[in-house]
Formats: C-alpha cells, sequence, structure tokens
C-alpha cells in the first residue's frame, strides 16, 4: 500500500493546475491559441534566465528566496510585453492568426533563452526538466505558493467571468459592450502567465499542458454550456491525476506520461460518447 | 574571405532550398491555421526511431529510418482523417493533444533505452552550420518528387487550404489531397528537422509567410515573397552569427522572428494606407 501521506503534496499539486487549467482550456480551445501556454513558459523562463544574467544571480542560489524575486520580476515582465503584443496584434489589419505571432515567439523566447546560456553546461538536461517537471517531489511550500496564486488569479475570473467569456465567445460584441477590450485581453493572458509560472514550476510544461488541453478538449465533445464543461473537465483531470500519480509509483516511471496516457484514454471514450450521440442524433431526424 | 566562403555555402545553399520549399508548405499552413503541425510531426518521428531503436535496430540504419517514416505517415494518415464537416475541435488542437501523447510517450521509452534522453532534446537542437553537400543533394533528391506532385496537384491542395473542408459531395476528394499534403508535408519536416533543428524549420515555415501575408495577398506572389525573405533572411542570419560568433539557428530564428513582430507593430502604427 503506498503511503497516502507521500502522493497527497503531489496530488494537490495537480488539483490545483486542474482546476485553473480547464477554465482557461475551454477559453484557449475556443480562441484557437492552443500553445499559449507553453509559449508564456517559455517567454517567463527567458525573463528569469535575462534576469539572472543581469543581476549575476547563479542558478544555486535556489536556497535564498530574496535572490529569486528579481528573475520573477522580469518574468512577470516578459509576459506583460508579451501579453501586450498579443493583444495589440490581434487586429483585423494583421491578417495572420494569432496562433502564428504566439509560436514565432515560442520559438524566438527558447532560442534567445540558448544565445543568453549559450556557455552554461548542461542545458541538456535543463531542457528536460523543464519539460518533464517534478511533480512527484513538491513540497508542500510550493504547493501552498500555487494554490495563493491559482486562488488569486481565480476569484479575479470568477468575479470577472462575464467579460472574460464574452471575450472569447465573440469579440465583435465584447468590443461593442466593454469599455477596455484590450485591457481585459491583456488581464486574460497576463494572469494565465502568471498562473503558467507556477504551475511549470512544479509540474512542468507538458504536465501542465496536457491538463490545459485535453480535459477541456474532452468536455468540448460531450458539453455545450461553460458550467458542464468545466465540471466534465475537472472531473477527468482530477481522476486521471490520482490515478496516474498512484500507477506512477507503482510502475517506477514518470508521472507526466502516466497521467497524459490516462487523459488520452478519456479522450478516446470521450470522441466514442460524441460519436454515438451524433450517430443516435442522426436516427432521431 | 574566399575560404570564408567557402566554408558558408553549404548552410547558405541548404537554407535557400529548405527557405523555399517550407514557404511553400508554411503559407498553406498558415492559411489551415495549423501551426504547431510541425513541432508534432517532429516529435512523432522522434517516437518512431525511438521505437525502432527500442526494437533493436541502429540509430542510423536504413530500417529505424524508415520505421520513423512509416510511423509519421500512419499518424498524418488518422490526422487528415479527422477532419470533418463540422468540426468541433479545432484541428490546432488535436494537433497540440497529438503532440503531447507523442511527447509522453517518448519520455516513457527514453526511461527504456540507455541515454533516452538525448532523443527527446535531440529534435530541438540542429546545427546548419555542418551539412555537407552530400546531405544537400540527398534532400533535393528527396523534395523534388515532392515539388512534383505539388505542381500538379497544387490547384486542389491550394482550394482546400484555402476553403476548408468543402461541401458533402467534395468530402472524400477533399480528404484525399489533404492526405498528400500531410504525406509530403510529413517527409519533408522529417528530413529537415534534424538538419536544421526544430525551431528553425519551425520559423521557416510560419515567419516569412507571415511578414508576407500582412502585404501581399495573391497566393503565388505569397509564395515566392516568403521564399525571398525566408532566404534574405537565413543569409543575414548566417552572417550575422558569423561576426558575432553566437550559433546560427538561433541568430536566424531571432532575427525571422522578431522581424514579424516589428512588420506586424509596423503595419499597426505607422502604415496606413487611405483604404481601410
Amino acid at each position: 500500500m503506498i503511503s497516502f501521506e507521500f502522493i497527497l503534496p503531489p496530488l494537490i499539486g495537480c488539483l490545483f493546475i486542474v482546476l485553473i487549467n480547464v477554465y482557461f482550456g475551454i477559453h484557449v480551445i475556443k480562441r484557437e491559441i492552443i500553445f499559449i501556454d507553453i509559449a508564456l513558459a517559455q517567454i517567463a523562463a527567458l525573463g528569469s534566465v535575462v534576469g539572472m544574467v543581469v543581476f549575476n544571480i547563479s542558478e544555486h542560489d535556489h536556497s535564498h528566496g530574496s535572490s529569486l524575486l528579481l528573475p520573477y520580476l522580469f518574468s512577470l515582465g516578459f509576459i506583460s510585453i508579451a501579453s501586450y503584443a498579443f493583444t495589440t496584434l490581434k487586429h483585423r489589419k494583421i491578417l495572420i492568426p494569432l496562433e502564428a505571432l504566439i509560436g514565432i515567439a515560442y520559438a524566438v523566447a527558447t532560442t534567445l533563452a540558448v544565445i543568453v546560456l549559450d556557455k552554461s553546461a548542461g542545458s541538456d538536461v535543463h531542457v528536460h526538466d523543464m519539460l518533464v517537471g517534478t511533480i512527484m517531489w513538491v513540497s508542500w511550500k510550493e504547493v501552498l505558493q500555487l494554490g495563493i496564486v491559482v486562488i488569486i488569479v481565480g476569484s479575479f475570473h470568477i468575479i470577472y467571468r462575464r467579460k472574460f467569456m464574452m471575450l472569447t465567445d465573440s469579440l465583435p460584441e465584447a468590443c461593442k459592450v466593454l469599455k477596455y477590450p484590450r485591457l481585459w485581453d491583456f488581464l486574460f493572458f497576463f494572469s494565465f502567465g502568471v498562473v503558467v509560472i507556477e504551475a511549470v514550476k512544479i509540474a512542468g510544461i507538458l504536465t501542465v499542458f496536457a491538463f490545459l488541453v485535453i480535459p477541456a478538449a474532452i468536455s468540448t465533445f460531450v458539453q455545450r454550456s461553460w458550467t458542464a464543461k468545466l465540471i466534465t473537465g475537472w472531473i477527468m483531470g482530477i481522476t486521471a491525476s490520482f490515478f496516474g500519480l498512484i500507477f506512477s509509483i507503482k510502475l517506477d516511471v514518470p508521472s507526466a506520461p502516466v497521467i497524459i496516457v490516462l487523459l488520452g484514454l478519456f479522450l478516446l471514450g470521450g470522441f466514442f460518447v460524441y460519436k454515438a450521440k451524433s450517430a443516435g442524433r442522426q436516427i432521431d431526424v | 574571405m574566399i575560404d570564408n566562403l567557402i566554408f558558408l555555402a553549404p548552410p547558405i545553399v541548404s537554407t535557400v532550398i529548405l527557405a523555399g520549399v517550407l514557404s511553400y508548405f508554411g503559407n498553406h499552413i498558415l492559411s489551415r491555421g495549423i501551426i504547431f503541425i510541425d513541432i508534432a510531426v517532429a516529435q512523432i518521428a522522434a517516437l518512431g526511431t525511438m521505437i525502432g531503436i527500442l526494437i533493436g535496430f541502429a540509430e542510423d540504419s536504413v530500417s529505424t529510418q524508415l520505421i520513423s517514416y512509416g510511423f509519421t505517415i500512419t499518424i498524418m494518415i488518422l490526422f487528415s482523417m479527422m477532419k470533418v464537416r463540422k468540426q468541433v475541435l479545432p484541428q490546432e488542437a488535436i494537433i497540440g493533444i497529438f503532440y503531447c501523447i507523442a511527447l509522453g510517450m517518448a519520455l516513457l521509452l527514453a526511461e527504456k533505452i540507455p541515454g533516452g534522453s538525448n532523443y527527446i532534446t535531440k529534435t530541438i537542437t540542429g546545427n546548419v552550420l555542418w551539412v555537407t553537400w552530400r546531405n544537400i543533394i540527398h534532400f533535393t533528391l528527396l523534395f523534388i518528387p515532392v515539388i512534383i506532385l505539388h505542381l500538379v496537384f497544387g490547384k486542389n491542395i491550394r482550394e482546400v487550404s484555402l476553403n476548408g473542408s468543402g461541401s458533402g459531395e467534395n468530402l472524400g476528394r477533399t480528404k484525399l489531397f489533404d492526405l498528400l499534403f500531410f504525406i509530403t508535408f510529413g517527409i519533408v519536416i522529417v528530413k529537415s528537422v534534424p538538419i536544421m533543428g526544430i525551431f528553425l524549420v519551425f520559423v521557416l515555415l510560419i515567419a516569412p509567410a507571415s511578414i508576407v501575408k500582412i502585404f501581399v495577398h495573391k497566393w503565388r506572389a505569397r509564395i515566392l515573397w516568403s521564399w525571398l525573405v525566408g532566404s534574405v533572411g537565413s543569409v543575414a542570419g548566417i552572417y550575422i552569427s558569423y561576426i558575432t560568433n553566437i550559433s546560427n539557428g538561433p541568430a536566424i530564428v531571432s532575427l525571422l522572428g522578431i522581424s514579424v513582430y516589428l512588420v506586424a507593430f509596423y503595419k499597426l502604427f505607422i502604415h496606413s494606407p487611405k483604404a481601410d
């Protein structure tokens, strides 16, 4: 029997990520900017790398919390610049899809980080860690930190949910109704970026991305309203995290792939439910 | 000077050739809104290579390459079949999920192969400086049938890219051209990513096509201009990397990528023609 205490911190960590990411996932799929999370994660990483280089902080200073504040502020700064660019360039005069700009930002951020870190050894390992994360070894302190960020951003989005939903559902309408549509759009990207920084630190880009896209995709197949989608996504995400973590310990394999495979299976299930439903509808007609 | 030119000739020639092929595909991909398809394809191909190694073939062997191609093409077929008349889930989301699952599987397999995590990060890097004339002849030969196929069926494929899945009776035909598009695209990506690295391929696909799309609207002109922009960007990037002593891949990526943003902001704030 696996000791429950051991699995609790990663499970609570996953829970927070699922709660917020399913919500953002529904937005992101509707807006067709799927890779925004990987891009923001990489832009934040570039920010912290630049911050470290500017203030000459070595990566091994992790023990001193205060020395990491400056790189964090740099991350936030870079994310706000990116959010500003994404918000401003989503314009009818610019005929390229936003996802293309997001992709380019991702590529540039990654390669610039490589240029900055050029001489530092072991960057392969760094890339690997950032992809996979180490959620199994997360501490209560880190979970708490994530929890606080999720609760703050989450409440912000609950309070102003109508504005954010309108921006995603129909931009022209939002531009008519809202006083500052671009400001709210900026806040959407920026708040998501803040969440991504914390989530990726704990769970790695891959797991965070999986929680963002797959549960929301499942609920897109089987549900229509925002509330029903959210609840379906949450159930899928939390179930996959719970069994994923347990299997990962039992089989002694990394947790990220196991969670993803489980989510993938759920998605397949959701797809068949959708097929069955639409086949049923066709017979009705 | 002459020595430098001889040294830089293979990378320049290879990026100019690849910029051409990738610009063509890039315009299609931009119109279809499936931006991250090449990163997903590269990851799927890497997974195929790992499966080959796991079965017991050598990394560079023909068998492993064939498995990698076969695997990629199978997934591409699957992907083109998933396009339906009423798209519930955007194709880009399906791409994201494919990418995610392929990467997850690769991480699982990496546990079973000694030094396996190398294969995951391997797709990320790549260095044009080490391209040989042999490489160039090799991929050019491979591209020729792809180019011929697209010259013959280009019009049909373009229609699918620009107008979506089309009306009911044409769905079968549409799927056929989609299949052709995705398989040839898969081959190009699988061939070019190990040479140039994933980010350079990604940027050569998307960035020139994006810059051009802001100003040019005719399809053929878009492709030719993209090729020109991609080539100029690559050569300038290689030159900058040569004089500043940074890696050439990142130099080209940053140069072309930042240019897209500069051009877009220029268009938005400065360049405002009367007819708007």
